[in-house]
């Protein structure tokens, strides 16, 4: 633990403050209180999610459609940001996409190293308007084979399965000429 | 505008369940290290005093937030560990609602020779009297049990 | 509409951790301010607190925690943030208070403590995501930029080697900042393009670091300016647009949101051309291709151009466009809304010719700052000139 205060002819002209290392805390150099937080909570879905989970359940990609700025928007929502109004029809939509961006992560949620890379990306899907996607998972390809602007197919859990959640679908795989 | 369509079917989904998880650690920061490093070794506390305006801080701090000006070290100081009880309450319930197996008396306590005060736990034998004004003194755990946090100090017995 | 002038400056040292609790750390930078511009608390109408969101410092409401290390107790004082737009949005703040008229000299502070988190800030970045749709998957939040930067490399056809140039750049640019972190004399593109693959096309070097610290900035009216300094600099445009929280329904490789704001920022200061008037930037940098893609943004180059102008060595401190010549976050570290040092203070102390070793040799006259948060959504623009 250093106390830094370095001069320079310039401006700031120190830099008051305390580095405290990893090895201060677990050597306790520092004196320090430890908080674990413990919260759950229970969010609305509102008509727009829920029915889009709904669907999920049975297999199916929802939409909805603004009739003013025609857009057939997913995920769906009960209103038209653009337009500000109630947006207006279901549509059902493939579950087949594009992709439109991805990366190959190392890291798991709390930054943690990993050595089996996890795919991950935007699919805009067929069926909705240009750009109109969700985030995912990619699988059954090497993680070189990924592209932006690749044709992808969703690969859904069983539907003893699937419980109403976006992870109902598995992944999404390179589609195949067979595929519709 | 309204929303055309309404949730009609109770089978459909309505919440989303999660949680928050995440840990912290706090530094007790520059004052505070001092502080609990100080309870650490001693049965006493430190205080610090403003050369502007004369106030005494406890917990001690590194500034003056009245006068805006720094408190530098040659003005702080030991102080015993004593006060006088300025208001207080009875718990009976714990943190999740459960009933506790004894209430217990919280105070916020004044600490003598400063303008500052501490919540902590009063031991007393009739917790249903009224203590305010009482004086008290720090109970501190065994010193090779002192972790240098608040939980260091026991509680306050009445002097 | 009054004119608002910067009269003073402070930062901390930033670090991954420092030992100084949020409030001290306010204290230690609002004091250098005061003491730079000759202010002390009584001359301070209001206070304005910019810190990013609860979650990192692990203390609700935040700004009444902050509030006495800012010199703000009883005090009109507000505390606001926008995620990593904070760092500029808190002088914007100000400079409201200002403008208005309502005040004469205004105290903006900016704090974050990423370091309380465990066991990693990141772990606080998992519940900005939307809870139905995102959390299930388990998203990092560098997955985020990558999918950002990707999508910006693959629309113009980008090679990572000038996106790495930025980093190496601006770690550069720190050496001689005394608060930065990361300062790199002898780092190389090669170095960047080595380091451990994060979520590719992110490497460990093309991202700045978590850290603690903060900063302050002291704002008054022309009138009151004129009683403390010679010199003082304006703040004569701002600007803040915020793009739609659906990010996976909007085209990534563009902020038009920074555009925006850019925008409403250059008409206010009265500046037709950016790309002639604007002598230098501080475009937010918390990843490397973020420079380039906010050079793009706030319209001081063609979309696609800016890591043509970073490979021709424009963007230089001694180039004809200097980039980030504190060091940017890059290099001088990411407290995310203290990053108002290097996005503000900077102007301030380049245009004042106070900058020491970091000074841009040309004379700047005018120079804009540039901050982004939310989830890649919002841009706020300050332009600062002298005289």
């Amino acid at each position: 633990m250093m106390t830094i205060k370095s001069k320079t002819e310039g401006y700031p002209r120190y830099a008051p403050g305390t580095h405290v290392s990893g090895r201060d805390i677990s050597n306790k150099n520092v004196t320090y209180s430890w908080w674990e937080p413990e919260v759950q909570y229970s969010w609305s879905l509102g008509p727009a999610y829920g029915r889009f989970l709904q669907e999920l359940k049975k297999g199916k990609i929802i939409g909805r459609s603004c009739k003013k700025c025609e857009r057939v928007i997913v995920p769906p929502r009960m209103f038209c940001e653009y337009c500000y109004r109630s947006t207006d029809e279901w549509i059902y939509l493939k579950d087949t996409g594009k992709v439109e961006t991805f990366s190959i992560s190392y890291l798991d949620p709390n930054a943690r190293r990993i050595k089996e890379p996890i795919l991950i990306g935007v699919i805009s899907i067929d069926g909705a308007s240009p750009m109109h996607g969700f985030m995912h998972y990619f699988n059954d390809m090497k993680p070189e084979d990924l592209k932006i602007g690749m044709k992808v197919k969703a690969v859904w859990k069983s539907e003893k399965e699937r419980t109403g959640s976006i992870t109902d679908i598995k992944y999404f795989k390179p589609m195949n000429e067979g595929d519709k | 505008m309204t929303f055309y369509e309404k949730q009609t079917d109770p089978s459909s989904p309505m919440h989303w369940l999660g949680d928050m998880q995440a840990d912290y650690l706090y530094p007790n920061g520059k004052a505070g290290d001092k502080l609990f490093k100080h309870i650490k070794e001693n049965d006493t506390f430190l205080a610090s005093k403003c050369i502007n305006c004369s106030k005494i801080f406890f917990p001690p701090r590194l500034y003056c937030e009245d006068c805006f000006v720094e408190i530098l070290e040659k003005d702080w100081f030991e102080i015993p560990s004593t006060g006088k009880i300025r208001l207080h309450t009875i718990v009976t319930i714990n943190t999740y609602g459960e009933k506790l197996n004894e209430p217990k008396m919280i105070a916020l306590i004044d600490i003598d020779n400063t303008d500052g005060a501490l919540l902590g736990i009063i031991k007393t034998d009739n917790i249903d009297e009224n203590l305010i004004g009482r004086k008290v003194e720090a109970v501190f755990k065994s010193k090779n049990q002192r972790e240098g946090t608040l939980k260091d100090i026991l509680y306050f017995k009445m002097r | 509409m009054n004119r608002v002038a910067v009269i003073g400056g402070g930062m901390t040292l930033f670090r991954r951790r420092l030992l100084e609790t949020g409030k001290e750390l306010s204290f230690l930078a609002a004091k250098m301010a005061m003491e730079d511009s000759g202010i002390e608390k009584k001359d301070l109408d209001m206070v304005v607190m910019g810190s990013a969101p609860d979650a990192f410092d692990g203390i609700h409401m935040k700004g009444e925690n902050l509030l006495d290390g800012a010199a703000a107790t009883n005090k009109p004082y507000v505390r606001l943030f926008n995620g990593g737009g904070t760092g500029v949005f808190a002088p914007i703040a100000g400079w409201w208070h200002v403008a208005s008229g309502v005040a004469d000299t205004v105290l903006v502070v900016c704090e974050e403590k990423m370091s309380s988190c465990f066991p990693h800030p990141q772990t606080a970045f998992q519940h900005i995501w939307d809870p139905i749709l995102d959390r299930p998957l388990h998203p990092n939040l560098v997955w985020l930029f990558a999918m950002e930067m990707n999508r910006y490399m693959t629309m113009h056809n980008i090679k990572k080697e000038d996106i790495a140039l930025v980093a190496v750049k601006n770690k550069r640019n720190a050496v001689g900042h005394p608060s930065a972190q990361l300062p790199d004399e002898k780092i190389t593109v090669e170095d960047v393009l080595n380091s451990e693959i994060m979520a590719w096309p992110v490497q460990r070097l093309d991202i700045s670091p978590p850290s603690d610290g903060a900063s302050a900035l002291i704002l008054c009216s022309e009138d009151r300016a004129k009683q403390y300094t010679d010199d003082p600099i304006f703040i004569d445009g701002v600007g803040w647009n915020i793009d739609s929280t659906m990010w996976t329904n909007r085209d990534l490789y563009f902020p038009r949101y920074v555009a925006n704001a850019a925008k409403m920022a250059y008409k206010m200061a009265d500046i037709h051309d950016p790309k002639k008037e604007i002598d230098f930037a501080e475009p937010y940098d918390p990843f490397d291709y973020k420079e380039l893609h906010h050079l793009e943004g706030l319209l001081l180059c063609d979309k696609g151009e800016a890591p043509i102008l970073t490979r021709e060595g424009v963007t230089q401190r001694d180039g004809k466009l200097p980039v980030c010549p504190s060091g940017g976050l890059l290099g001088v570290g990411n407290p995310i809304a203290a990053t108002m040092g290097q996005k503000v203070c900077e102007l301030y102390w380049q245009l004042s010719g106070k900058a020491g070793k970091r000074q841009i040799p040309t004379d700047p006259q005018v120079g804009v700052g540039q901050a982004w948060g939310d989830i890649m959504q919002m841009g706020t623009v300050i332009v600062m000139r002298r005289g």
